[in-house]
């Protein structure tokens, strides 16, 4: 690989090196596989509104999806999943499908259909990203793409209005964040001590939730709960999105006191068994018509704009 | 339903037991049902069966129609309906009957993720055969969806699902996708689904789950259909471990009572060879 590869994907903020997830799932694998990518971020471009991003640009071939790119960087044997078992990857399959039914839709509602999140924030940064006069145009086609792709999966009857379905994706979403939570546990990465493809996939969804700087933010209030994943993207942050990356995690944890250690994990466990019983509290039937007198309202409060 | 009435309905339907008349409704089974919805039918059936839960299948012309969220099946129980598994296992989780209590939290979020991977990748995969496929969708889905209906209902009905279901493709962006890259995408969820399953009898320890009825429900619908192409059923029998499981599963809960699992509808044979 003389040439380096060029990827086109938005540009950076808010100490992410791309503010658009599925950009992020490439960067982030491509760190993890050792690949020189060069990136060209298509802000103040035609290109916001030309080009599908992320896109792959390698001697004269293009690909587009992150899903397509990571295989085609495996092609070129640059591959993160190489010492994982068969049933790791089938693994990484099923969990890839559970961020894309369930995480998805409330990360779109999120940042394009929310009305406050849109108008503070997305649509400002976008359009200040985008060369004139495409910054009309450029939020507000990603916003209504967002909008139907959400009512299109979810939005069958009887979720016919726009809040039940709200109320649905960021239920499912919140469940899924718990999921992945109880996954991770306490080790760093998920499969192990090195990072892989469905730690990309992590990443690249949960770290504009965690760094944006929301306005009406219930799914972002909920993912800073779950400490472990707040961790998670800090430590890939850290490790391989910063100037002078700091030596391999195992060697610095080496001379870390025993006892640290152990007191972390009791810490991890305490907090995991709270979370768990506080789920079991908000799930089981006898306890939600308390809880649900006061659920309705803070959603309601949530959707409308100010 | 919004959370606050579905917590409702849960509270009342954890006071009553499971009733004898408790009734599933799906389309015509031989005429009328197509390939995803009796996967979708059959998946339920099966955890039904796996919970001992009696219920009877009805077949209408106009389940879909009737069911609270246009999809099938639904089941009828006491004074509630309820449709699709997830809510399906939801609901006889109020009861008392719940498959998946013994699953620790690792494990039960790798059961809703093997679950989820099935809906997105397999259900796709044969919704995108049936509708997108226009030589399927001309020749099989069509004529059966609107088999019941006379002319220009048929039409404008048969019509309108396959518009619905081609803007849905449009969406998540499988309308870019040739049929090549559709039964590739099925190969490689039953590798993963294979994979998982090993030489183990069900998913997870030796208790089937309700991850099980929906692998089941799938596997089964698309080795017994007859298509246009036998290409999907070839793709899927080259795992061994997951024929046998399908034919384990349907020894051990349909025929103990007797009850076909619906696959004399244009099938090669009653039962997998």
């Amino acid at each position: 690989m003389a040439t380096p590869m060029e990827l086109r994907c938005w540009g950076g903020d808010w100490d992410l090196p791309s503010v658009h997830f599925e950009s992020l799932i490439v960067l982030a694998y491509g760190k993890f596989a050792g690949a020189k990518i060069s990136v060209k971020p298509i802000d103040w471009t035609w290109r916001t509104i030309t080009a599908t991003v992320p896109e792959l640009h390698f001697d004269g071939c293009t690909v587009i999806e992150p899903t397509k790119i990571l295989n085609f960087l495996r092609k070129q044997r640059l591959n993160a999943d190489y010492e994982l078992t068969a049933k790791q990857g089938a693994d990484t399959m099923a969990y890839i499908a559970l961020l894309e039914e369930k995480l998805r839709p409330a990360l779109l509602h999120t940042f394009w259909v929310d009305a406050e999140n849109y108008i503070n924030l997305t649509r400002p940064w976008f359009a200040s990203h985008s060369p004139f006069p495409l910054n009309f145009f450029v939020p507000g086609r990603q916003a209504s793409l967002a909008l139907s792709r959400i009512m299109l999966t979810k939005g069958e009857s009887p979720y016919c209005t726009l809040t039940e379905v709200e109320g649905k994706i960021y239920s499912d979403a919140k469940e899924c964040l718990n999921l992945l939570s109880h996954r991770l546990g306490t080790s760093q990465y998920f499969f192990g001590n090195t990072p892989t493809s469905l730690d990309a996939f992590v990443f690249g969804y949960i770290a504009p939730l965690h760094k944006a700087p929301l306005s009406s933010g219930q799914l972002q209030q909920h993912l800073k709960q779950l400490s472990n994943l707040c961790q998670f993207c800090n430590v890939v942050l850290k490790n391989f999105f910063t100037e002078n990356p700091p030596e391999p995690p195992p060697a610095i944890q080496e001379p870390v006191d025993a006892n640290l250690q152990k007191l972390t994990q009791l810490v991890n466990k305490e907090s995991n068994l709270i979370e768990k019983m506080d789920d079991n509290l908000r799930s089981s039937p006898q306890h939600r018509p308390h809880r649900s007198d006061h659920r309705p309202a803070a959603r309601s409060k949530n959707s409308t704009p100010a | 339903m919004s959370l606050a009435a579905e917590a409702f309905v849960g509270q009342i339907a954890a006071a009553e037991p499971w009733p004898e008349s408790a009734t599933l409704y799906q389309p015509l089974n031989d005429e009328q049902i197509l390939l995803s919805d009796n996967a979708s039918s059959l998946a339920v059936q099966a955890y039904l069966k796996m919970c001992s839960l009696p219920v009877r299948v009805s077949c209408r012309v106009n389940a879909e129609f009737m069911s609270p969220s246009g999809k099938v099946p639904f089941i009828h129980v006491g004074n509630q309906v309820v449709s699709e598994l997830g809510p399906i296992v939801q609901f006889t989780k109020a009861k008392g009957f719940s498959l998946s209590e013994g699953l620790d939290d690792v494990q039960r979020a790798e059961m809703k993720a093997y679950m989820e991977l099935v809906n997105n990748m397999l259900l796709t995969a044969e919704l995108y055969i049936q509708w997108c496929d226009d030589t399927t969708a001309a020749e099989i889905s069509r004529p059966r969806y609107s088999s019941p209906y006379s002319w220009p209902l048929s039409h404008i009905l048969a019509y309108q699902k396959q518009w619905e279901v081609r803007r849905k493709m449009s969406a998540i962006g499988w309308a870019g996708k040739s049929l090549e890259q559709v039964y590739e995408d099925v190969s490689q969820c039953c590798q993963a689904l294979s994979q998982r399953l090993g030489t183990q009898l069900y998913f997870f320890n030796k208790q089937p789950t309700e991850l099980d009825a929906l692998v089941f429900g799938h596997i089964f619908t698309i080795l017994t259909t007859r298509l246009t192409s036998d290409e999907l059923a070839e793709r899927v029998k080259v795992y061994s471990n997951l024929l046998s499981f399908c034919k384990r599963i349907e020894q051990t809960f349909f025929e103990e009572s007797d009850q076909s699992p619906g696959s004399s509808r244009y099938s090669k044979g009653p039962t997998l060879t």
